[in-house]
């Protein structure tokens, strides 16, 4: 779709398996150099698996993930963290959480550099992340303890100890849902900033469709381990067209022309995922009865496949197209 | 305009702890409906959720209330502890936020949803209570099998489904919901707001609705009370105040979660600088004004009261 | 930077400290603590080293059982010995073997805690299996054992005590280490790409320090009481004036059917103090580091 342009992060047929349980079970997508992309889905949908899978926090069970082209075998090193790659940075959705208490935010932020051995100039760029983090003047950041600031700077700390690794991609897990409303924007704000001015990638995981209209370029929707719709943004939230996303999109509370379609029940387990379409037990549009028979008949044995991952927009449905074209580029 | 089930007056709640007097909730009045619905709106450390834990005297012991809470024609406040007893769960029930922290988890989800009744008698027999039970799971949209599990056998989703049915075990006037779809999928609360908004019609609920997330009580409430440093700052019609608000501060707050199409809202998330103050030590004069992007002189000076600013609005601001 | 960070140590440091002085327990223990300590350190001073000895004790010409308004401070014992002596040189004995039996019992108990912990897995199931096994012997007679194959040296007693106590230290550590490795700075490191030594030098063990020293301080007054216990079994050195010791020949000697209270009971009530100081700075220590317990109370 992109000729020429190689993607930061290309994930390709990734599976990551808990006994039974089929957490990511087939997802591909990739990210381009300089652009949000916003992984939306419920709990339970495998999203936070698949950037952990994406990091080297998890490891997969079968699948390809290549960073810049190059691709790393996650599944058979023994070592999590010996396959780490200062390219790939990760923002965490409770702060408070992820810092530790007994550290100073300057012993947070230098932390990383110390990790790689990139010593030199170490106060300076510790004093350069927390000021494009938004944390000014930053010396007066570096002896205080996580506790002696407020959540919203909590998140910028470790936003800057992602980005005085100079990463190329970030992979964020709800970077704003602990935080308080006002704050958000301001998180998110920064987030787009850096975006903007450095080229970096983001790659944002979250169950909030208002943030991806914030600041997302693409989206890319998840359901049970797999990506059932992709495609720009205003796409996606203006237009969907798979049957999870509009419902999705119908209960968002700030959409209130719509007609709501709520769904029944919850995502199901993911160690008994459905057969067919694994949406059909759920899928409004099968339940209405306005399918042609011969689509509707499939839904339930047919199993539409993943969104493939160099797609520029698609989705996962029989009734939203032919089966020989999901995986490929649906829509210019 | 009907009686209020529910009238709060000049509510003033103090906790006294190792660093001197919090105060939490600063002068608030207000009134509910009998059959209305009021959503509270703020942050963290704004006081929302200590006045919804006043509002049946749930407040550690030693906190300082004063004022007037008259729920149910009963001045709540002066209640004896039996009085106090009957109140809670008859006359106001709360559903609390965390829905895995406010059920036993070595209880039977039945056994914890009859509990209430068995409490206030308004079972006449374990019996009948257990047939209340299923009767309020089914209501909730629970099959009566899940009587017998245990809370962590329970989705998130479900456990809030569970926390409901108990509040309404004593058929309550007042319901008070603190964040009770906070944890959830989008999925999940919108089926959950559904399902109280079906309560409300179908049992003339009075409902108090809190959360920090102003588009959901837009959506669940007719009225609106945005909260920030222990004050009410704006008051009003739901949707008037969401769409058109006067405090510079729901403004932000409205604008916190964008309307999905909205074009000036693309790739611009809107926050505020800074960070909600500390009840401990608020800020001299408008509590707000380190924040307010339209802060004047004047507003570092005194904290301004409550003014009509609109028909059935008022609001903290003397710009208003 | 590492200037900074050193003074918010030092700061964290005071802050313990001044949290510790406010408490009326701990001062109450540091102050008997300190008291014995400076005896043990002074001794020299305090009672001549000869004194120990019946060979001296005969020759100067001391009474035999004196009370003590017949010999003051304390009276002497069935050979003539000053009591005075021996408590005061007795403390230095029973004060070291308590120190170091705990140095020993802390060290393994929180490798092995924070291996087992850290590591997991097949490791952990092993190292646990291994330390339930020690937990599970019979302390005395393995100690007896222990001290007939080793000789009965002071030395050994330390070996004998550590080797038997520092498997509930492991578990309380491997316990904690449990809890800190699913916190989220962890992941954190992680995906830094810090190596396991690093996560557990920067972060795991900062945050079961606290844990290990309040353990550390209680850990101590059950040294000295089994040091004791083995003394007064006729196990401890021969050579060592301990309080152990001390009591063993009190007992063994009749000082009980003669009412020789003089003779017995300084060793039994220093004991008993220093093992309730350590307990009272062990209490204070772990209220602060989890101040949880306090309002627990």
């Amino acid at each position: 779709m992109h000729p020429g342009v190689t993607p930061l992060v290309e994930v390709d047929d990734l599976h990551v398996h808990f006994g039974e349980a089929r957490a990511v079970d087939g997802a591909s997508l990739m990210v381009l150099p300089g652009e949000v992309l916003a992984l939306v889905g419920e709990s339970g949908s495998g999203k936070t698996t698949l950037i952990r899978a994406i990091q080297g926090l998890q490891r997969p069970t079968s699948g390809a993930i290549r960073i810049e082209g190059d691709p790393v075998d996650r599944t058979t090193r023994p070592k999590i963290q010996t396959i780490f790659n200062p390219t790939v940075q990760m923002v965490f959705q409770d702060p408070t959480g992820a810092l530790n208490p007994r550290q100073t935010i300057y012993d947070v932020v230098s932390e990383g550099l110390r990790i790689i051995g990139q010593g030199d100039q170490e106060s300076e760029r510790v004093a350069d992340a927390l000021s494009r983090a938004g944390l000014r003047p930053p010396e007066r950041f570096f002896p205080l303890f996580p506790h002696e600031i407020s959540g919203g700077q909590r998140q910028r700390v470790v936003i800057a100890g992602a980005m005085v690794m100079q990463p190329r991609l970030l992979l964020a897990d709800e970077p704003v849902a602990s935080l308080d409303a006002s704050i958000r924007g301001e998180i998110l704000a920064l987030m787009r900033r850096l975006v903007d001015e450095t080229g970096l990638s983001i790659l944002v995981v979250t169950h909030d469709l208002g943030l991806a209209w914030n600041i997302a370029d693409r989206v890319a929707v998840m359901y049970l381990g797999r990506i059932v719709e992709t495609g720009p943004t205003e796409q996606i939230l203006g237009d969907p067209r798979h049957p999870y996303t509009k419902a999705l999109l119908s209960v968002v509370p700030e959409t209130r022309e719509m007609e709501q379609q709520i769904l029944t029940g919850e995502i199901p387990d993911p160690a008994r995922i459905p057969s067919g379409c694994r949406f059909h037990p759920r899928c409004p549009l099968l339940q209405s009865g306005s399918l042609p028979e011969e689509i509707a008949t499939r839904c339930p044995t047919d199993d539409p496949g993943p969104v493939a991952a160099g797609a520029a927009s698609g989705a996962a449905c029989w009734a939203v197209s032919s089966p020989d074209s999901v995986g490929s580029a649906l829509t210019p | 305009m009907s009686e209020p089930l529910l009238s709060v007056r000049d509510l003033n709640i103090t906790y006294h702890g190792h660093g001197g007097e919090v105060p939490a909730v600063r002068g608030v009045s207000f009134d509910i409906e009998k059959g209305g619905s009021l959503g509270l709106a703020g942050e963290s450390g704004c006081g929302k959720s200590t006045l919804a834990n006043s509002l049946l005297r749930l407040l550690p012991a030693g906190t300082e209330v004063t004022g007037e809470i008259t729920l149910d024609g009963q001045d709540v406040l002066g209640l004896s502890p039996g009085g106090l007893r009957a109140a809670r769960w008859t006359s106001g029930a709360i559903i609390f936020q965390g829905a895995l922290h406010a059920l036993n988890p070595v209880q039977t989800v039945g056994d914890q949803i009859a509990e209430p009744m068995l409490i206030h008698k308004t079972a006449p027999s374990e019996k009948a209570a257990r047939q209340r039970v299923v009767d309020l799971l089914g209501r909730v949209g629970l099959s009566d099998a899940r009587a017998d599990s245990y809370p962590h056998e329970l989705s998130g989703g479900q456990r809030q489904r569970v926390l409901i049915a108990m509040a309404l075990a004593c058929d309550p006037h007042l319901l008070i919901a603190d964040e009770p779809t906070t944890a959830l999928d989008l999925m999940v609360q919108a089926q959950v707001l559904a399902l109280l908004d079906d309560l409300k019609e179908e049992r003339d609920l009075t409902l108090m609705f809190i959360t920090h997330d102003l588009s959901v009580l837009t959506y669940a409430c007719q009225r609106l009370a945005v909260m920030y440093a222990g004050r009410i700052v704006e008051e009003g019609p739901a949707w008037d105040v969401f769409e058109n608000a006067s405090h510079p501060y729901t403004r932000a707050l409205a604008a916190a979660f964008p309307t999905i199409g909205d074009t000036s809202s693309r790739m611009a998330p809107s926050g505020l600088g800074g960070d909600p103050p500390t009840p401990g030590s608020l800020p001299v004069g408008c509590p707000f004004h380190p924040r307010c992007p339209l802060a004047r002189a004047e507003c570092q000076v005194a904290e301004p009261g409550l003014r009509p600013s609109g028909p059935g609005r008022s609001a903290a601001c003397i710009l208003v | 930077m590492t200037s900074i960070a050193m003074q918010r140590r030092r700061a964290t440091a005071s802050r313990v400290w001044k949290q510790f002085r406010s408490s009326r327990q701990g001062m109450i223990g540091l102050g008997v603590l300190l008291l014995f300590v400076l005896m043990a350190l002074a001794a020299p001073l305090l009672a001549d080293a000869r004194e120990l000895n019946p060979v001296f004790a005969r020759a100067s010409g001391n009474p035999q059982w004196a009370p003590p308004s017949d010999f003051p401070p304390l009276g002497t014992d069935h050979i003539r010995r000053s009591v005075w002596a021996q408590f005061v040189w007795g403390s230095r004995v029973s004060l070291f073997v308590g120190l170091a039996a705990t140095v020993l019992t802390i060290l393994i108990g929180s490798v092995v805690g924070i291996v087992s912990g850290f590591v997991g897995g097949r490791v952990d199931a092993f190292m646990m299996r291994v330390t339930e096994w020690f937990l599970v012997i019979p302390f005395l007679p393995l100690a007896i054992v222990l001290a007939s194959v080793l000789g009965r040296s002071v030395w050994n007693i330390i070996f004998v005590i550590g080797v038997t106590s520092w498997p509930s230290t492991a578990r309380l550590v491997r316990a904690q280490v449990l809890t800190v490795k699913q916190r989220l700075f962890v992941d954190r490191a992680r995906s830094l790409g810090a190596s396991g030594s690093h996560i557990v030098g920067r972060h795991i063990l900062p945050n079961v320090m606290g844990l290990i020293l309040a353990n550390a301080t209680l850990a101590v007054p059950i040294s000295i009481l089994t040091e004791t216990t083995l003394s007064f079994l006729g196990l401890g050195d021969p050579t060592a004036a301990s309080w152990g010791k001390t009591l063993e020949e009190a007992f063994v000697n009749g000082a009980m059917v003669r009412n020789a209270w003089w003779y017995f009971l300084p060793a039994g009530l220093g004991i008993l103090a220093v093992v309730l100081a350590f307990t009272l700075i062990g209490r204070t220590l772990e209220e602060i580091a989890n101040p949880r317990l306090i309002r627990a109370r």
